[in-house]
């Protein structure tokens, strides 16, 4: 057992999974976190549930305190503790107690930075105003949850429509309060497809959150205290401003003794954690890891990820005779907004394609279980997948349903480099409360092998919105559901009249068909081709997953 | 006027919204149409369905399993 001093800056996720992992691999070891904050280990993810009071009490953020923490792992622990600068060649820190003014120096055989990522606040005018916060500390949250428990909150206005910003909609929603959210890309969920992305934005839009997409929120209005947000477009009423356009990496430290920073911004680090530099390890949301898909770098400041990468490098520098590394990971991700839930993993069709990637894609509603069951839900699965090869690149679920198992086996089986077929026989549990006996996975697979043999041609709502004064939308549902949301300038056949009253319509023109989900528009397109037409589509994920204007 | 029941459980979309745009054919003004559905796009289908026509949603009780709407024929 090595008696060796490891100095872990930072504490929540990766810090202490860090300095815990060392303690449990080597008791002789000694180490310490130092952290700014007057929390560690503390549940970030949580903090806009609190603002709703769906977490009631301020305790049941904190997963452990430092005294709890030191008394389970040997770890000390020093909060409200700032490393100021780092001697690498005598091997110690500069530490200074930020309530007393004190300073301390901290030797160290190991160093571990974790510092995590800090809100990136946008320098436009009005952000240092009061009732404007970013949602990253535990301290945000108690602050915005005592404006609204004190009824001093009406109109709150989040910029930047990602997972937080979002959740924290939601839970300002569920408080009473009149919530928009200003997004500058056209949709919310930035790492979903736009037609995926909107299915779950126009689910929050009839909850009655404003959202406005392709919008940039230039300066925050008010004296003192915020009174109001201007966009490029409008000024929207706000005494509550939640600033949300994403985190950077925390380097400054790091950067200064000479460590490597990635094209990312972040650490660059190997997959055992380590740096450039001999005995400086970095993990968490400041540390750089790999996209599994394309083998490059890449930045996902993610809980799931932080405490793998804290493991990893507890164990490499804690463990004799064990080496362990990470050779990537997905960006898996999922989040519940007003009961629909969206996931992803992989690579977006967007993305795969900006890298350079052919690929087909596919989207398919289905019900999470046997639509017999009490209470099953609908999902959309959208799967990517290279064209060559017919390997998975990625796959977004959006639904009230379960999406979160799907999205796993998908994570899994792009893991494990499955192929469109490979998932098509996955044998995965069945009984009506848990799934369909054709499960949404597999059935989704179906189609997309469907499309690669050429079985039939789809095109997506994205692309169809685009083209639709070109092509010829024929809806074969019945004239209720017609009636009640169509496609603008869709002509309306009933399927099981197809065969009488196609014969009108111009067969040389390209059609697209389109139903509630898209079965029903496949099987007539095949009727379809019968009767000569020729050029016949049918439209992915039928009206079910269209989330485009409609009349 | 007079209270039409429908029960449409086990009834998959668009079947539900069939039966009721079936049913309001053949009703009077101020018939109430009393529909249960275990169909869950039936609640959004039945509102654009009544914003659409003009028909009132009186009532709409939506359950874990099923939704029960009242829609008064205008």
């Amino acid at each position: 057992m090595k008696k060796e001093k490891i100095l872990v800056i930072g504490g929540v996720a990766a810090g202490t999974k860090t300095a815990a992992k060392i303690m449990r691999e080597n008791p002789a070891a000694e180490a310490v976190i130092v952290t700014r904050d007057e929390h560690i280990s503390y549940a970030g993810c949580g903090l806009p549930y609190y603002i709703g009071g769906v977490i009631e009490e301020e305790r049941e953020l904190v997963v452990k305190t430092p005294e709890e923490f030191t008394l389970a792992t040997g770890v000390d622990v020093f909060v409200k503790h700032e490393a100021k600068t780092v001697d690498m060649d005598k091997k110690e820190a500069l530490v200074v107690n930020n309530e007393t003014g004190e300073e301390k120096v901290f030797p160290f055989d190991k160093l571990v930075f974790a510092t995590g990522a800090a809100p990136f606040v946008p320098p436009i005018k009005g952000v240092e105003l009061e009732n404007v916060y970013s949602l990253r500390r535990v301290t945000d949250a108690l602050n915005i949850r005592k404006l609204v428990d004190d009824g001093e909150i009406n109109d709150a206005v989040v910029i930047g429509g990602g997972f937080i910003g979002l959740e924290v909609a939601e839970n300002l929603k569920e408080r009473g309060i009149n919530v928009s959210i200003i997004e500058l890309i056209p949709h919310i969920l930035p790492p979903f497809d736009e037609e995926m992305a909107l299915l779950a934005q126009r689910h929050m839009v009839e909850k009655g959150v404003d959202i406005f997409g392709a919008e940039r929120a230039q300066a925050i209005e008010g004296e003192t205290k915020v009174t109001g947000v201007k966009t490029d477009r409008r000024i929207l009423k706000a005494d509550l401003v939640i600033v949300s356009v994403g985190v950077r990496p925390s380097v400054a430290l790091a950067k200064s003794i000479g460590v490597e920073i990635g094209e990312t911004g972040a650490i660059k680090v190997n997959d055992m954690m380590e740096t450039n530099l001999k005995d400086v390890y970095a993990v968490g949301d400041c540390a750089e890891t790999t996209n599994l898909i394309t083998g490059k770098t890449a930045w996902y400041p993610m809980g799931s990820t932080a405490n793998k990468m804290g493991r990893i490098a507890g164990i490499n520098i804690g463990a004799e005779n064990e080496k362990d590394s990470l050779s990537g990971v997905l960006g898996t991700t999922v989040v519940k907004l007003f009961g629909v839930n969206a996931a992803r993993t992989g690579l977006s069709e967007r993305d795969a394609v900006k890298l350079g990637y052919e690929v087909e894609s596919v989207i398919v509603p289905a019900n999470d279980r046997a639509h017999y069951f009490p209470g099953y839900r609908s999902i959309v699965t959208k799967l990517v997948a290279e064209k060559e090869t017919g390997r998975l690149l990625g796959a977004q679920i959006v639904g009230e349903g379960v999406v979160d198992k799907p999205i796993d086996i998908m994570a899994t089986a792009i893991t494990f480099g499955a192929k469109v077929d490979d998932l098509e026989k996955l044998d995965l549990a069945y009984a009506p409360p848990f799934s369909s006996a054709m499960a949404s996975t597999i059935v989704s697979a179906n189609v997309l092998r469907n499309i690669y043999k050429g079985k039939l041609k789809t095109i997506n709502p994205r692309i169809l919105k685009e083209r639709l004064g070109e092509v010829l939308v024929l809806d074969v549902r019945d004239e209720a559901s017609h009636f009640i949301r169509s496609i603008p300038g869709s002509v309306n056949i009933y399927s099981a009249e197809i065969e009488m009253e196609a014969d009108k319509l111009d067969k040389k023109k390209e059609t697209v068909v389109v139903c509630k989900v898209g079965k029903e528009a496949y099987l007539t397109s095949l009727k379809l081709k019968a009767m000569g037409f020729e050029d016949v589509k049918i439209l992915e994920g039928g009206m079910e997953a269209y989330p485009y204007e409609t009349e | 006027m007079s209270e039409i029941k429908l029960n449409l459980k086990g009834m998959q979309c668009p079947g539900p919204i069939m039966e009721v745009f079936k049913a309001s054919k053949k009703a009077e003004s101020g018939d109430v149409i009393v529909a249960t559905v275990s169909d869950r796009g039936f609640e959004k289908d039945i509102q654009a369905w009544a914003k659409k026509t003009g028909n009132e949603i009186l009532d709409m009780d939506v359950t874990e399993t099923e939704i029960t709407a009242k829609i008064k024929m205008k």
